[in-house]
This record gives C-alpha cells, structure tokens and sequence, in this order.
C-alpha cells in the first residue's frame, strides 16, 4: 500500500475514506458499489481519479487485445476434424471387426444346423428325405436313366448292379443328412420307389424297417454302405430288397 | 454426434481469441499462446459432456488452459519469467500512433508481476469480477483485489514517470 496518497481529511466515519476509495477504485474502476458511486458524486477528485483509471482500462483493453492469428480459428476446427475423424476410424474398425465376428458366428451356427444331423437314425432322414423331394418326382416321369450311367455314379460305393431293377427316373448323388449319397428313384406300382445308397456312419443308427401313415421303409446293411428303400404302403419293400440284394456287387 | 460437433464450433469461433490472449499474456509467447490453446481446445472437446453451463464455457475453458500451463512448467522446468522483449510482439517499424501506444502499455503490463497481470487481464480483457476471478485463480477476493490495486498502481507510475505518454490517460 502506498502512504503517500494517504489523504489527510479526516472522514466521517460512514463515508469511504480516500484510501479506502484509491484501493477500490483502483482494484475496480468499474464498480458499481453505492458507496464508490456516493464518493465520486460527492467529491470532483475522487470522480476525475475514477475517470481516469476508467480511461486507463481502456487503453490497458486495447493493450491486451494482441492480434489474434487469423487461421487460429480454423486450425483449432480442422484438428478437432482430423482428431475424431482418427476416432471415428478407430470406431468403424472395432465395428467392422463386430460385424465379421457376428458373421462369422452366424456362418458357423448356419453350418451347424444345415449339416449337422436333427435325426437320429437312418429311417427318420430317410423318410424327411422322401417328403422334401416328393414334388420333384412322379411315377409317370418319362426321363429313364440308363444302368451304364447308373454303375457309373455306383463306383463312387464301390458297388455294381448287374441288371436292371426296374424303371430309373432319376440317379444322383445327394446329401444324405450331410454324407455323400446316391439318390435313386424308380417307378412303382403306384408311386415313386426311392432307394438311397448311404455310406456307413455311426451319427444315424441304422433301422432295418421304419414306416410312417404313408410311406415304409427298409434298410439293408452291406460292408461298406446302407440301402435304403422307400414307397408308399403298396410297394413290396421285400421284393425290392431281395432284388437288390441279388444284383449288387461290392468290388472291396 | 452432430450435437457436439455444433457445440464445440460454436465456442471455438467465439471464444479462441479471448483465449489466445488470455494464453498470450501468461507465457507471452505467441507460439507457446497457440499450442497452448490448441491444447486447450482438444481437451474442451474431450470433456465436452462434462460442460453444462454454456455461461460458464469462458471460464471453463481458461482454468483448462491454465492447468496446460503448469502441465508445461512441470514439462520444462526452466524459468520462463526471463523472456526476450523483442518476443513480446513484433517491433512494427510502420505503426499507428494507437499502435505505439498499446506496444508502450504492452510492454509495460508484461512487465508487471505475473501474479498481478494475470488477475488484471482477467478483469480488463476477460471481464470478471473480483469473485469470479478469485474463484478461478483459487485465491480469496481480498487478495485478488489488492493485487489489482497494485497492478493499476504501478501501471499508473509507471506512466507517470515517462511524461510524453500521460497522454494516454489525460488526453
């Protein structure tokens, strides 16, 4: 504090006195307080020292206002955009990373169900089988399929049929709930016969005879492979299986 | 997303150049100015959400620049009080009798303690009062208020002893 401006009046007690107002003048030209406001109307000094420091901040305003950098602003907004668009990236790889683990997920539960077996045993597939591919079929279908092509698509079992059993419509390989198989069907008495060459695996137990409402079914067991033959309740599955028996050779 | 982004571009056009100068007249440097609201504005965006009060965002955004500045000190322990005066501002050979003057008054707040000048930029350029000041600088009123009196006292001597610019404050 700085005596020398020390006033020598003596104040009323209730009044500022000069001291008081230089401090607080000078900590605040701009304030408001009643008591400032009292003493500067009562007194011309106290009001020209107020207006001087009032005009010395604004000059100290003028001071401190240094120029600015013009690009400032920008360069703040572009690295904020470059900064949270590293963010952004950062984002999508962990998005993208989500994306292929669901799909990952998904393609090895998708595989699970398709190619794993809901049916325990030979008989069940057999006969789902028969019905999935109903409509694809009919006893009256002209197409025929020769015993040459028929041996051929056999020695992929290592099996031969020595004569024809009958009308072929169709013969190719299928899924057989999930194994290689070959997919015959010939024509019956009243409707299509199905018989499928299944390769021998332990995942569906063999069933040597199954039947539903409409259609039966047989299986016959060899070394190396299942036959089964499906049709509907007209059908002598007996006559087919001793047919078929009598005709096949296994080559190991 | 969007929200935020909005927000931020909005205080960044209307606050950076209080805060520049706010900056400047704490290191006076112009350079170290910049990063530090560069900073200052990165860690703003951070913390965002945490911002609810946009009256308050000056403030805010001063108490994160000046915690930047001791992050720097703590950084670099040199003493920064020692600085060039030519670094101040550029010595402008072709200037405006306004502009030799503020380079006059310039000179001579840098030169004013820093414990003094920070409060006082705060009051003059930033507009706060004593509370407001002592709250952001964590000091109590009183000793904020002294300090401005003495900021003002020597600013005042200061123009008195150099005759030809009592001008600036009688003319």
């Amino acid at each position: 504090m700085n005596d020398k401006t020390m006033s020598d009046s003596i104040m009323p007690e209730n009044k500022m006195d000069d001291l008081q107002f230089r401090r607080s003048i000078y900590a605040d030209p701009t304030s408001l307080d009643k008591d400032i406001i009292a003493a500067q109307k009562a007194d011309p000094a106290k009001k020209q020292l107020a207006q001087e420091l009032s005009r010395l901040d604004e000059k100290l305003k003028q001071a401190m206002k240094v120029p600015v950098p013009d690009d400032l602003c920008n360069r703040l907004l572009l690295r904020q955009t470059l900064a949270s668009h590293q963010q952004e990236k950062r984002k999508t790889r962990i998005h993208l990373a989500l994306a292929a683990s669901v799909a990952i997920v998904a393609g090895v539960v998708v595989n699970y169900l398709q190619f794993s077996s809901s049916y325990t045993n030979l008989g069940d597939y057999a006969l789902a089988h028969v019905y999935h591919e109903q409509n694809y079929f009919s006893n009256d279908d002209n197409t025929r399929v020769s015993l040459t092509s028929l041996n051929k698509k056999m020695t992929a079992f290592n099996g031969n049929f020595s004569e024809s059993m009958g009308e072929l419509i169709f013969a190719d390989y299928c899924r057989f709930d999930g194994m290689k198989s070959l997919h015959l069907v010939f024509q019956g008495l009243t409707d299509t016969v199905t018989v499928f060459v299944v390769p021998k695996k332990e995942h569906l137990a063999f069933t040597d005879k199954f039947s539903d409402k409409k259609l039966q079914g047989e299986s016959l067991s060899f070394k190396h492979a299942n036959i089964l033959v499906v049709a509907d309740k007209n059908e002598s599955l007996s006559q087919w299986q001793s047919t078929i028996n009598d005709n096949i050779t296994w080559s190991i | 997303m969007a929200t935020k982004q909005v927000r931020y571009e909005a205080l960044v056009k209307a606050l950076h150049g209080d805060l520049y100068r706010y900056g400047y007249w704490l290191t006076h440097d112009k350079q170290v100015a910049e990063d530090l609201v560069q900073e200052t504005f990165l860690r703003a965006w951070r913390a965002l959400d945490s911002l609810k009060d946009e009256k308050a965002a000056k403030s805010w955004l001063i108490t994160i620049l000046r915690r930047e500045n001791a992050r720097r000190f703590e950084r670099k322990r040199f003493d920064m009080s020692e600085y060039e005066e030519a670094s101040i501002m550029d010595t402008q050979s072709t200037s405006t009798e306004q502009e030799i003057e503020n380079d006059w008054l310039r000179d001579k707040i840098a030169k004013l303690p820093p414990e003094y000048s920070e409060p006082l930029v705060l009051q003059v350029l930033g507009g706060y009062s004593g509370e407001d000041i002592a709250s952001m600088l964590n000091l109590n009123k009183n000793t904020v208020m002294t300090r401005l009196f003495r900021a003002r006292n020597q600013l005042k001597d200061a123009l008195e002893k150099e005759p030809e610019n009592m001008r600036l404050i009688h003319e």
